[in-house]
């Protein structure tokens, strides 16, 4: 695929693999701090719960399609992708790899201490799921960082080429998976007949939204120092970041689609929801919709902020020869 | 291919160590008296290229000498031409840039390979990609600053100029120099300091591509035009940089 | 493919070895040690099957070896044994493995079965083939019409076009067309009229400065390989200056050390003021004043030098610089000052070609060139312009019994139009076919030729060859299926030119003769067969055995005939070297100095012409008696030229510079006294064009050219070339873009009197401003998937296919280009068409 006369070698799958990745272990990261912060009553459990059960089949799938992605599988070596697995060595990649393969091998277990039926703080897997709640944050931290640093650590790519690419993945990665915990809860307890766990719900989705808003928050400003610093610069990093700046190629992908819908939409009305309680202790009651509608369209801001990303770096490089 | 993968990794990746260098080193030892081996020892063979832009008429010799050499498919490239324009009528000028791999000191593309599927030869520089290993995870073609990357959709595995490792191990000049018309492509050692490379690297103001990358190209040219599409809104001047691959882009 | 591992390992060590014994195990291989002729497999490293033979893919034809494996040729390399290439070959040489293996080509002959262009064939044998055709030209000659077959060939040099015309002598018909008049023809006259034989070769290697008219040689010309490399080399190595006029910046122009832009058709106008200054300013210098003595200015053959300078000063004083600039758009400043290069730098090399002479003025516009070469002495010594050598071949000499051979009157245009069409116009053939009053072929066969698309006016080409009442039996001799082949009746599928055998003798670089054969490098896919083997069969079927009865024979009896070549090892020799250079031949110059020796002008039937100085024998023209030769005398004479033995000049008798085709005297002619017979200015003049001087305001020239990865119509199937090259947008100026409102890659019309074309506009200020410039290799509708898209009725899977990534195939400019010549020659004027352009 070529855009603009530069060859697309990454496409589709690599950009869902970033995203899927990033809800993934945002979703592992939330639900195991939130499980944790719920403390031993366990307030949090189900939200955790969600988010236990998400991140495993997420990053499992967002790594299924980078396989699918890889030059070999396509060219019909199914299984020469185990060859990652043969070696170590310091590419962001390999690194990346080990670091997935840890994350299943984490999120699997932990998982599974969540599934029986009848799992409950203080239970029989009570302590493994804390352990693994403990080594699950960093993990999932540790997986969102490294897609960006996958991208970032090219100086021949230098759209990618910043450190403050990382901090914006992981920003999004939480976001998402924070995004996609709060859609699923209300899913889950659209019709809880119980109002004291339906309450919990309610408070663990103030909760999320309110991380949520915080997130977004900190999403903008590094976007903000993404983009400022890059203009700020000269040479090639100015010159690419000309793609997504007014009259850029892919400008308004990402300031309507991604900042707009994905970011300032969101935040605004997290905003309208959270800011009443936290100034004047007053609950506001977002409308049910809204609640559906909000980690819609953060969920979507955070794909379209992959695409825009990887096909960014695909359609600049360097500047003179 | 039908080969299993993982025999096959092996044994091309001993293949493509032995080939040429190591072997070389071997067979020396038996044959060549001991200050020949200690000289050995010290100066390793580092292959490079040169060249001659005064030289090259832009006529794609050496572009169609490597589709055929390697039968490389349609929309890849080890080998092509930048023609680049400049100027305004009848202050024109055309120039013409063969490029192809580099073959890095510090190459990037192998810093950032996750299975150890590519890497530059201690032997004598070149930088190869052992198919049999390598999965296609194309993040070397774009660490790549040179666009000399590509995946080969044949082999699946990546792919770039390996500055004909089959020929020159057997005492020919890669294919692409062979049949420049210009013969304005120079092969060999550059840490020979007798090979006519030295000589007309010493004799001659070179530059290589992008320089502020770090990566040490191994491939020189003499009156190189540097400029690029880019320059035009800093120059205000016409500048037009035309290739014939797929990917009209320089990276 | 499975790969043997252990093979690759056994390699490794063996090509150290290699390495070892050839000294420095360390270093790299010096590269004037690295030989070549050998190739080694990538995947298997073994070694591929080599074999020399010859490249087709242009007329250069260089020397080349081809490389094999698995039974397939993969490779073409130079021949490093040529001394004309240094072992080199271009591009277009070595993507004749497409050639080979093109999965469109046509592998069995084809038998139309719907309407004449319907697309419909089937297969049949190449008995049931050979039949009909014999049939039907048996027919003819039976019927004392041998003459109602025509065969028009393109691209037949050497021993196929020994072979060939052999075969046609033999069944007797001399209506022979070929495809000069629509390539170069006009210069080839010109010589023919000014230095007599043609084709000059440009003796780069000993120049010191090269003036270029028009000449793409680093791209295209008619000897590519050699000469563009010996200009890199004249260039880099001994500071050699290129100065081009060009009207667009070819990949010549950019390697020039300057580029003149000149408007289209103005050469003559520049070289004429060149020639003016040159001798006004007294610049020709001795070597110029001493070549006068064999240059004939005035119609007194016996003129001074004296006399000469001061005939030519008169006849040169109305081209003054200024007067050229107001022609030519080129500085009357620069008009000087190239001239002073030119005539200061001794020797230089004045080269022009088809950008020169494609003109309808380009009689005299190349006729000028050779004049302001002549008057510095630049022509036939080291470093000029000099005549070409190429290798004289012996040969069978063919059938038994030729019979006298009838024509058909539909060579050379409409009767009387053109005033010296030595090389026929092709470009009118079919268009004097469909007017009848000339007469009309009953069959019609063509070879390595497109008669459709390779002349001007495609619409009307396709009718004539589409319209059985006009044509009724056509052939086509091809490996391909083209645009031609499309409309013909039968095909017969000829092999590609690696697998076919022939010697060949193109010119020398370098003014010495190399001898080399073409063989197969692999077996003839499918059921092809080399057209001379089918013309030794056909000539057997109708009962005139040719004498031989392959090609293969025919060069092998060549190599054991010629001498030299025999005593090397003959055929065997040939068929392992590929090329041999007799080691004892010197460089040849000055062949018009050899004085003629006194008995040679007394022999049997020589006599002398009173009016040009002529010593000629009259019994190899068409003289009936001495009486008569000497009445009509040597100019007027029937082939009179063909009895020339020398000029006489001062009392002394020289070789001077030997006519052909026509009866010139042996005098390097700038006064023409055949052109002034016809009406036209005996010396040269610069006329307009006509079409140039009507052109209202805003309508741009349209000027076709070559690049260096395509040949005319015919490599476009080839992956590797149409991949770098398969559009060919318009060039325009940005001076013309912005009158006419078009932006870079906007989609534009041109519109000639003949009709339109939409293209796309390339704005470039690589171009003249005036001049819309579109390359002739592109917009092809058949010729198989790479070049069009479109499959043939042979096409076959290829997976290879899959990657092609192009889906636009330019356009062919020559649906608008109107068939227009050069009044004297006949040269068809490519580069004139007056055109309108737009925004679509
Ligand atoms: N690559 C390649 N090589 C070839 C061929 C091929 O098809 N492709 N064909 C072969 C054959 S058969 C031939 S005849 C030769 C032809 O070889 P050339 O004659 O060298 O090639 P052309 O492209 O026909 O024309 C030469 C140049 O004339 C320029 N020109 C056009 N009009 C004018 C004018 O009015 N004045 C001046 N000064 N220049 C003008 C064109 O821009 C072009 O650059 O090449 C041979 N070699
Ligand atoms: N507008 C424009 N038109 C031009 C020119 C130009 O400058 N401008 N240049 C002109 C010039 S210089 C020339 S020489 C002519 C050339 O024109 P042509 O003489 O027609 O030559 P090609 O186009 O090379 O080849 C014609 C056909 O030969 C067939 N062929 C290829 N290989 C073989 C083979 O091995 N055997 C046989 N039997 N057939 C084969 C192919 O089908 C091919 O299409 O074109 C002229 N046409
Ligand atoms: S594509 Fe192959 S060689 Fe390149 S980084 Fe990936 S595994 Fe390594
Ligand atoms: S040119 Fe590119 S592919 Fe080649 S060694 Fe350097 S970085 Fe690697
Ligand atoms: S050295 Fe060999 S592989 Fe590299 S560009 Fe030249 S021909 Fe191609
Ligand atoms: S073969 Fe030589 S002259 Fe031709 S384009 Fe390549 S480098 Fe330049
Ligand atoms: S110049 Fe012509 S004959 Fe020579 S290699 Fe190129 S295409 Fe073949
Ligand atoms: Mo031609």
């Amino acid at each position: 695929m070529t855009m603009n006369g530069y060859e697309l070698t990454w496409g589709v799958p690599v950009i869902l693999y970033l995203f899927l990745a990033g809800v993934g272990a945002g979703a592992l990261t939330a639900s195991a701090s939130m499980f944790l912060r719920g403390g031993p009553t366990g307030r949090y459990f189900n939200i955790a719960r969600y988010g236990a059960f998400l991140a495993a089949p997420l990053v499992i799938i967002g790594t299924g399609m980078l396989v699918f992605e890889l030059g070999s599988f396509q060219a019909g070596h199914w299984f020469k992708f185990l060859n990652l697995f043969k070696v170590i060595n310091l590419s962001p990649m390999s690194i990346g790899t080990w670091l997935l393969v840890w994350f299943i091998l984490i999120s699997i277990p932990y998982a599974y201490t969540f599934l029986p039926k009848n799992a409950a703080p203080g239970d029989t897997f009570d302590v493994m799921r804390r352990l693994l709640a403990w080594i699950s944050v960093p993990l999932g931290i540790a997986v969102a960082v490294y897609t960006g640093v996958l991208l970032g650590a090219m100086p021949s790519r230098p759209f990618w080429n910043s450190p403050i690419l990382a901090m914006l993945f992981l920003l999004s990665a939480l976001s998402t998976g924070v995004a996609v915990l709060l859609l699923i809860n209300t899913i889950m307890n659209r019709n809880n007949p119980d109002p004291g766990s339906k309450m919990d719900a309610e408070h663990a989705n103030y909760l999320l939204a309110e991380s949520d808003t915080l997130l977004i928050g900190l999403e903008i400003l590094v976007i903000f120092l993404f983009l400022m610093y890059a203009h700020l610069s000269v040479g090639s990093q100015r010159e690419a970041i000309k793609v997504i700046e007014w009259g850029g190629e892919l400008s308004l992908m990402f300031w309507f689609w991604v900042v707009f819908i994905g970011l300032l939409i969101p935040v605004t009305v997290e905003l309208f929801h959270t800011i009443p309680k936290i100034v004047s202790h007053k609950e506001v009651v977002l409308h049910p919709v809204m609640i559906y509608v909000i980690p819609v369209l953060v969920l979507f801001g955070g794909y379209m902020l992959r695409h825009v990303i990887v096909v960014g770096g695909q359609i600049t490089g360097p500047l003179g020869l | 291919m039908s080969v299993n993968t993982k025999e096959s990794a092996k044994s091309r990746r001993k293949f493509l160590k032995n080939i040429g260098g190591i072997a070389a080193l071997t067979a020396g030892a038996t044959a060549l008296p001991k200050a020949a081996i200690s000289k050995i020892t010290k100066k390793k063979v580092q292959y490079g290229m040169l060249i001659d832009t005064r030289r090259c008429i832009g006529c794609h010799a050496c572009s169609v000498a490597c589709k055929s050499e390697f039968d490389v498919p349609l929309g890849v490239y080890r080998s092509w031409v930048e023609y680049t324009e400049k100027g305004t009528f009848p202050h024109v000028d055309r120039s013409f840039l063969p490029r192809l791999c580099n073959h890095c000191s510090e190459p990037p593309c192998v810093r950032v390979c996750p299975t150890n599927a590519t890497w530059r030869r201690d032997e004598d520089g070149l930088v190869v990609i052992d198919p049999d290993i390598c999965i296609g995870c194309k993040y070397c073609i774009h660490a790549c600053p040179y666009g000399a990357r590509f995946l080969n959709p044949v082999t699946g595995a990546a792919d770039k100029c390996d500055f004909c490792m089959h020929r020159i191990t057997q005492g020919l000049e890669p294919s692409c120099v062979n049949t420049c018309i210009g013969r304005a492509r120079i092969f060999g050692d550059i840490n020979d300091p007798n090979s006519e490379i030295s000589h007309r690297l010493a004799e001659n103001p070179t530059t290589v591509l992008r320089k502020e990358m770090g990566t040490k190209p191994n491939v020189y040219y003499i009156a190189a035009e540097h400029a690029d599409e880019h320059d035009q809104k800093y120059r205000n001047e016409y500048i037009s940089v035309k290739t014939h691959r797929k990917e009209k882009q320089r990276i | 493919m499975m790969i043997n591992r252990r093979d690759l390992l056994k390699l490794g060590a063996v090509a150290t070895g290699a390495l070892f014994t050839q000294g420095n195990v360390l270093a790299a291989p010096p590269v004037s040690e690295l030989s070549s002729g050998k190739d080694f497999s990538p995947k298997t490293g073994l070694q591929r099957i080599s074999k020399p033979s010859a490249c087709w893919q242009c007329v250069t034809r260089c020397p080349n070896i081809g490389y094999i494996e698995d039974g397939r040729l993969v490779k073409v390399e130079g021949q490093p044994r040529s001394i004309r290439t240094m072992g080199l070959i271009c591009a277009k040489g070595q993507a004749g493995v497409n050639q080979v293996n093109d999965p469109d080509r046509i592998l069995y002959p084809m038998k139309r079965v719907g309407k004449r262009g319907e697309g419909k064939w089937k297969k049949i044998s190449w008995d049931d083939a050979l039949t009909e055709v014999a049939d039907r030209l048996k027919t003819l000659r039976d019927e004392g019409h041998p003459e109602k077959f025509m065969f028009h060939y393109g691209r037949m040099k050497a021993s196929s076009s020994k072979i060939v015309k052999q075969f046609l002598a033999a069944y007797g018909t001399k209506t022979i067309g070929n495809h000069t008049s629509i390539c170069e023809g006009g210069k080839w006259t010109a010589q023919e009229l000014t230095w007599g034989k043609h084709y000059d070769n440009w003796d780069i290697d000993r120049s010191r400065f090269i003036l270029n008219f028009g000449s793409n040689v680093i791209e295209a010309h008619t000897n590519h390989v050699p000469l563009a490399q010996r200009v890199v080399n004249a260039m880099v190595n001994r500071d050699v200056q290129l100065v081009t006029f060009d009207v667009r910046l070819a990949n010549t122009v950019a390697k020039s050390t300057n580029w003149i832009p000149i408007k289209p058709g103005t050469d003559g106008a520049v070289a004429l003021a060149m020639c003016h200054y040159i001798m006004n300013e007294d610049l020709y210098g001795e070597a110029g004043r001493d070549f006068l003595k064999f240059c004939k200015v005035t119609k007194n053959p016996d003129a001074t030098i004296d006399e000469k300078i001061y005939a030519l000063k008169q006849h040169l004083a109305q081209y003054t610089p200024e007067w050229a600039e107001q022609v030519s758009g080129v500085p009357a400043h620069k008009i000087r000052s190239v001239a002073r290069e030119f005539a200061t730098h001794k020797p230089a090399a004045l080269i022009s070609y088809r950008g020169a002479v494609a003109h309808a003025n380009g009689n005299d516009t190349e006729r000028a060139i050779q004049m302001l070469a002549a008057i510095t002495g630049d022509i036939d010594r080291p470093g000029a312009r000099c005549r070409g050598v190429g290798a004289k071949w012996k040969y069978p000499h063919g059938a038994e019994h030729v019979p006298k051979a009838k024509k058909l009157d539909i060579l050379d245009g409409f009767k009387g139009e053109v005033a010296y069409p030595t090389h026929h116009i092709s470009q009118q053939v079919l268009d004097v076919i469909r007017d009848g009053s000339q007469g009309r072929p009953d069959v019609y066969m063509w070879y390595c030729y497109q008669p459709v698309y390779s002349n001007p006016q495609v619409q009307q080409n396709i009718e004539v060859l589409k319209d059985e009442e006009v044509l009724p039996y056509t052939v086509c001799v091809s490996p391909f299926y083209d645009e031609s082949a499309a409309l013909a009746d039968l095909i017969l599928p000829d092999t590609t030119y690696l697998e076919r055998w022939d010697w060949e003798d193109m010119v020398g670089p370098n003014q010495v003769p190399e001898f080399y054969i073409r063989q197969p490098l692999v077996k003839p896919m499918g059921e092809v067969r080399d057209f001379k083997d089918v013309c030794c069969e056909l000539a057997e079927r109708m009962g005139f055995p040719l004498g031989y009865s392959s090609a293969e024979e025919f060069v092998q009896l060549s190599c054991e005939m010629t001498p030299g070549i025999k005593e090397a090892g003959g055929f065997r020799y040939m068929v392992e070297n590929g090329v041999w250079v007799d080691p004892e031949s010197k460089p040849n110059y000055y062949s018009y100095k050899k004085e003629i020796a006194p008995e040679k002008l007394t022999g049997e039937g020589v006599i002398y012409d009173e009016e040009t100085g002529v010593y000629w024998n009259w019994h190899e023209s068409k003289a009936k008696s001495e009486v008569e030769a000497r009445t009509k005398g040597y100019t007027h004479t029937k082939n009179a030229y063909k009895g020339y033995i020398g000029q006489s000049i001062n009392g002394t008798v020289y070789a001077g510079f030997e006519p052909d085709k026509l009866n010139k005297s042996g005098y390097f002619e700038f006064y023409s006294s055949l052109l002034e017979e016809k009406g036209y200015p005996p010396l040269p003049t610069y006329t307009p064009i006509p079409e140039h001087e009507k052109m209202s305001p805003g309508q741009l020239i349209l000027s076709t050219y070559k690049v260096n990865v395509q040949s005319h119509s015919r490599t476009q199937n080839c992956k590797w070339l149409t991949e770098i090259y398969h559009e060919n947008p318009a060039w325009l100026n940005p001076e013309d873009a912005v009158a006419l409102g078009i932006r870079d890659k906007d989609k534009i019309r041109v519109k000639s009197e003949l009709g339109e074309i939409e293209t796309f506009a390339h704005v470039t200020p690589a171009v003249v401003p005036g001049v819309i410039a579109v390359s002739n290799h592109c917009g092809h509708w058949e010729y198989g998937r790479v070049a069009s898209g479109k499959t043939t009725p042979d096409s076959k899977d290829d997976t290879a296919l899959e990657y092609k990534w192009w889906d636009f195939n330019g356009v062919h400019p020559n649906w608008i280009i109107p068939d227009r010549q050069d009044p004297i020659n006949g040269q068809q004027a490519w580069m004139d068409t007056v055109v309108t352009v737009s925004r679509v």
